[in-house]
C-alpha cells in the first residue's frame, strides 16, 4: 500500500533533484559531465551574489520577525480573556490567503502611491512618497513583511500546541516557588515548548529560503533572490545549466541551516 | 496623629492600588496589543476588497484615501463580462480536485502502514518523507519542465496535477499518519477478535474513522493545488491556472483587474478554511509531532 506514494516521491522527486544536480554540472555546450563552468559563471556574475545575499538576509529579518511575534500572540492566546474566540479566529485569516494575493494586497500597500506612504504622509513623517520596491533593504523589509504577514499563523499554531501541551500543574509548582513571570517564561515555558520552537523555525526557514511567489509579485527583476534568479535563467536565458546550478546552490543551503540547526541544539529535541 | 494600625492600612492599601494599576497597565497594554495585530491581519484585505470595488479615482491618485468613497462594482463585472476568467477559474478547479481526490488515494494507504510501523522505523519514514520539503520547488520544477516538454504535458491538466502531488502528496502523508496514530491499534485488534477479517477490519473499523481526517487532508491539499504557483508558473505557458493570470496582471501593471482575480481568487479559500478551522487547530497538525 506504500509502494505508490514511494514510487511517486521517487520519480517526480527524487529523480528530478537529481537530474537538476546533472544539469548544474554539465557543461553547457559540449554536454560534457562533470564541469564546474556553469557554478564558475554564476558564482563570478554580481547578479548572483545579490540574489545569494538578498536570500539570506530576508531569512534573517523574516524569521526573527515571525518567531518573535508569533510567541507573543500564541502567548497572548493561551490566556483567557474575553476575546479569545474571536481573536484566535481573526490570526488564523492569512493562513487562508493564497500567497499570490497576499502579494497583490503588500503591492498595493507598498507601491510608491500606496497606503503605506499614505499613512505615513497623514501622520506627518513624511512628505515626499517613498519608493519601496528600489531595491536595497528597503525592499527586503518589504518582502520580509509581506512574509511575515503570510506566515505567522502557521507559527502561532505550532507554537499554541506547544504551549497548550503545558501541563498547569507545572506553573502551580513553580507559583508555590514564587516564580515571577519573566522566570516562568524563561526557566518553564521556553524550554518545554523547545521542540514545537525547532520545528516551527526549521519549516519556516526552509520556506523562507525558498521563497519565490513574494519576489515574484513585489520586487520585480529588480531584486533577486535565489528561486527567482534561477527562474530567471531558466525563463529569461533558457539556460538550464546555470538555472540548476542556482537551485542546487539552494539546497545546499538550506541543507547546512537545517542540518547546522539541528546540530546545534541536539537531535533529541527534534525527535519528540 | 495615626495610630499604628492606621497607618499600617494605609500602607496596604498603598501596596494594593499599586498592584492594581499594574494589572490595569498589563491589560490595557495587552489590549493595545491584540487590537494592532487584529489592525495589522485585517486592513491589508480590507484594502484589497476596497480597491476591486472602487472607482479608478479613488485609487490612482498620490493621496488615496482610506474609505470607500466611491463605490463601483464596475471592476468585478468587467472581470466577468471580459471572460477571460473563466478557463483559469475551470483550470485551477479541475486540477484542484484531481489532486484532492489522488492526494488521498495515494497518500492515505500509505499513511496507514507507516503509522502501523514500529516506532523509530516510522519516525525515519516519516522524516525521509518530510525532508523532500527541503528541496527547493525551482530545482525540482525545472527538470519537471524540460521532461513535461519532451512528454508533451506543459499546459495540459495531467502535467500540472502530476507536479501539484509533487507538493502536496509529502504533506498529506504526514497529516495522514498523525490521523491513523490517533486511532487506537485495540480497536482493530478487538474488531479481529469479534470475527472480522484484516479487510474488513479495515473497512468498518479503520476507515469510518478516519474519514474526518482524510477529508481534512482532502481539503487542504485542494486548497494548496489552488494557490500553487511555483510548478504552474513553470508549466503553464498558454493556458494559465487563477493565480497565474492574477500574476499576468500584476505583470501588466493592472491593478483593479489585478484586485477583482486576487478577491475571486481568495473568496473559496476563505470559505474553505474558515470551514476547516477546527482541523486546523492543533490536533492534525500536531499529530505528526507527537512521537
Amino acid at each position: 500500500m506504500v509502494l505508490p506514494l514511494i514510487l511517486f516521491v521517487l520519480g517526480f522527486t527524487l529523480v528530478p533533484v537529481l537530474q537538476c544536480i546533472f544539469f548544474s554540472f554539465q557543461d553547457q555546450i559540449t554536454g560534457e559531465f562533470p564541469t564546474l563552468g556553469n557554478y564558475r559563471e554564476i558564482v563570478g556574475s554580481r547578479k548572483f551574489g545579490e540574489a545569494l545575499k538578498n536570500t539570506l538576509l530576508v531569512t534573517l529579518i523574516g524569521l526573527s520577525l515571525e518567531m518573535s511575534v508569533g510567541m507573543m500572540v500564541a502567548l497572548l492566546l493561551t490566556t483567557k480573556h474575553k476575546f479569545r474566540g474571536i481573536f484566535r479566529a481573526i490570526t488564523m485569516i492569512p493562513m487562508g490567503v493564497p500567497t499570490v494575493v497576499s502579494g497583490v494586497i503588500m503591492l498595493y500597500i507598498f507601491s510608491t502611491n500606496g497606503y503605506l506612504n499614505e499613512f505615513l504622509y497623514r501622520i506627518g513623517l513624511i512628505q515626499l512618497p517613498i519608493d519601496w520596491a528600489n531595491g536595497g533593504f528597503r525592499t527586503l523589509s518589504m518582502v520580509a513583511f509581506a512574509d511575515m504577514w503570510k506566515v505567522t499563523p502557521l507559527v502561532i499554531v505550532l507554537l499554541l500546541s506547544g504551549l497548550e501541551s503545558i501541563p498547569t500543574t507545572v506553573y502551580e509548582a513553580s507559583a508555590i516557588d514564587g516564580a515571577s513571570r519573566r522566570q516562568n517564561f524563561f526557566y518553564i515555558t521556553l524550554p518545554l515548548i523547545k521542540p514545537f520552537f525547532t520545528i516551527a523555525l526549521i519549516l519556516r526557514a526552509i520556506d523562507a529560503f525558498r521563497i519565490f511567489e513574494l519576489p515574484m509579485v513585489l520586487a520585480g527583476r529588480n531584486t533577486m533572490f535565489l528561486g527567482t534568479y534561477a527562474y530567471s535563467e531558466y525563463f529569461d536565458y533558457n539556460n538550464i545549466h546555470t538555472s540548476g546550478a542556482a537551485s542546487t546552490i539552494l539546497m545546499v543551503v538550506i541543507a547546512i541551516f537545517v542540518f547546522g540547526y539541528i546540530g546545534m541544539v541536539g537531535s533529541r529535541e527534534v525527535e519528540q | 496623629m495615626k495610630t499604628s494600625e492606621q497607618r499600617g492600612l494605609a500602607m496596604a492599601e498603598h501596596k494594593i492600588s499599586t498592584k492594581l494599576l499594574r494589572h490595569r497597565l498589563n491589560r490595557g497594554l495587552r489590549f493595545l496589543f491584540i487590537a494592532l495585530t487584529i489592525a495589522f491581519i485585517l486592513v491589508p484585505i480590507l484594502l484589497l476588497f476596497k480597491i476591486s470595488v472602487s472607482a479608478p479615482q479613488d485609487i490612482l491618485t498620490q493621496h488615496p484615501p482610506f474609505l470607500i468613497k466611491n463605490f463601483t462594482w464596475n471592476h468585478w463585472k468587467k472581470v466577468l463580462a471580459a471572460g477571460h476568467i473563466w478557463v483559469p477559474l475551470w483550470k485551477s478547479t479541475v486540477v484542484a480536485t484531481f489532486v484532492a481526490v489522488l492526494g488521498v488515494l495515494i497518500a492515505a494507504p500509505a499513511a496507514y502502514v507507516i503509522s502501523r510501523l514500529p516506532r523509530n522505523i516510522k519516525y525515519g519514514v516519516l522524516l525521509a518523507i518530510f525532508s523532500t520539503r527541503m528541496f527547493p520547488e525551482v530545482g525540482i520544477a525545472l527538470p519537471i519542465s524540460v521532461t513535461f516538454v519532451r512528454w508533451g504535458l506543459v499546459d495540459t491538466n495531467l502535467g500540472l496535477v502530476l507536479a501539484h502531488l509533487i507538493k502536496v502528496l509529502p504533506l498529506m502523508a504526514w497529516i495522514m499518519t498523525g490521523t491513523f496514530d490517533s486511532i487506537p491499534k485495540d480497536l482493530e485488534q478487538a474488531a479481529l477478535v469479534d470475527g472480522c477479517d484484516k479487510g474488513q477490519a479495515l473497512l468498518k473499523v479503520v476507515l469510518p474513522l478516519s474519514m474526518a481526517g482524510m477529508a481534512a487532508g482532502s481539503i487542504l491539499c485542494w486548497l494548496e493545488s489552488w494557490n500553487e504557483f511555483t510548478y504552474a508558473v513553470y508549466l503553464c505557458l498558454a493556458e494559465s491556472t487563477l493565480p497565474i493570470k492574477t500574476y499576468y496582471y500584476v505583470r501588466r501593471g493592472n491593478w483593479f483587474e489585478s484586485a477583482a482575480y486576487a478577491v475571486f481568487l481568495t473568496i473559496p479559500v476563505m470559505i474553505v478554511t474558515f470551514v476547516l478551522q477546527n482541523y486546523l487547530k492543533s490536533d492534525y497538525l500536531s499529530g505528526a509531532l507527537k512521537y
